[in-house]
């Protein structure tokens, strides 16, 4: 099976010697949940995980006074 | 063009690629929350080689091996919560106009309805924390909303919302009076972002 390499040859030669190759495949998940909605933009994912309401949260609303 | 080929209904993103989508997860994961064990464990075990960032990251890794998940909570907190704020405040949009909330986070949420990304309605914070930012980025890149974006679309995304003030923040961070283990991230930051805005450049 091929890959279609289509991004630039130079390009990834500068990517591949940049020293952020790290072998972290093991984080599989971000903290804040993204989710995806392609039909409604509104829609919420039932299977995110979710970045509840922390401490941060409510801190940076008190300093936005909100 | 892009970077990614459809092999049958799935689309295979090519590795240096899902390099730079892994290095903002990880950072993502460091700026979003403090480090637990896992993480910690994940810092201790990455590849490192003698390029610029690899010799942060090896500060790093050495920092994670000394460390404890308390003492980098701590260090967490003083940094971005605080007892009335954190040190730093790592919005773009405080961070371009001195305020939360403002016409650089409503930006955002255009783009990010363009693109089709919602937050999860269990994240109460604004859209435009760094970790949050860097979260899009990487699935933007891996085709988590949707498809893989095209390097153009990646480049306009980072241009718009993460190039104007992530290095800045960047900077801040290992300044910050606070920071120990977050000097080598701060660092590691700073370098991943002239990276990425060179391949950006080489792509163009």
């Amino acid at each position: 099976m091929s890959t279609k390499k289509s991004g630039s040859p130079s390009r990834r030669d500068f990517i591949k010697t940049a020293g952020i190759g790290v072998g972290v495949a093991a984080v599989t998940s971000g903290v804040l949940s993204a989710s995806e909605a392609t039909a409604t933009p509104s829609l919420k994912n039932g299977e995110t995980t979710g970045y509840q309401e922390t401490e941060h949260v409510r801190k940076y609303y008190e300093s936005a006074q909100f | 063009m892009a970077t990614v080929t459809k092999v049958g209904t799935k689309v295979r993103v090519s590795e240096e690629e899902r390099f730079r989508a892994q290095f903002y997860l990880l950072l993502s994961r460091l700026l979003g929350a403090a480090a637990d064990h896992d993480l910690l464990n994940v810092i201790k075990g990455l590849e490192v080689d003698d390029t610029s960032i690899g010799q942060e990251l090896t500060r790093l890794k050495t920092l994670a091996e000394n460390t404890s998940v308390e003492v980098v909570s701590e260090e967490y907190n003083k940094l971005f919560i605080g007892v009335t704020q954190g040190e730093l405040i790592p919005f773009k949009s405080y961070y371009l106009t001195g305020f939360l909330n403002e016409k650089p986070l409503a930006e955002l949420r255009d783009d990010m309805q363009k693109l089709g990304i919602a937050k999860s309605d269990q994240v109460a914070e604004p859209e435009d924390h760094i970790a949050f930012l860097f979260e899009m980025m990487h699935g933007l890149i891996v085709g988590s909303f949707g498809r893989p974006s095209t390097i153009p679309e990646q480049n306009r995304f980072f241009e718009n919302h993460i190039a104007c003030w992530a290095p800045k923040f960047f900077e801040n961070l290992e300044m910050a009076e606070a920071a120990r283990f977050f000097v080598p991230v701060g660092r590691i930051g700073k370098l991943f972002m002239e990276v990425e805005s060179e391949a950006f450049l080489i792509a163009a």
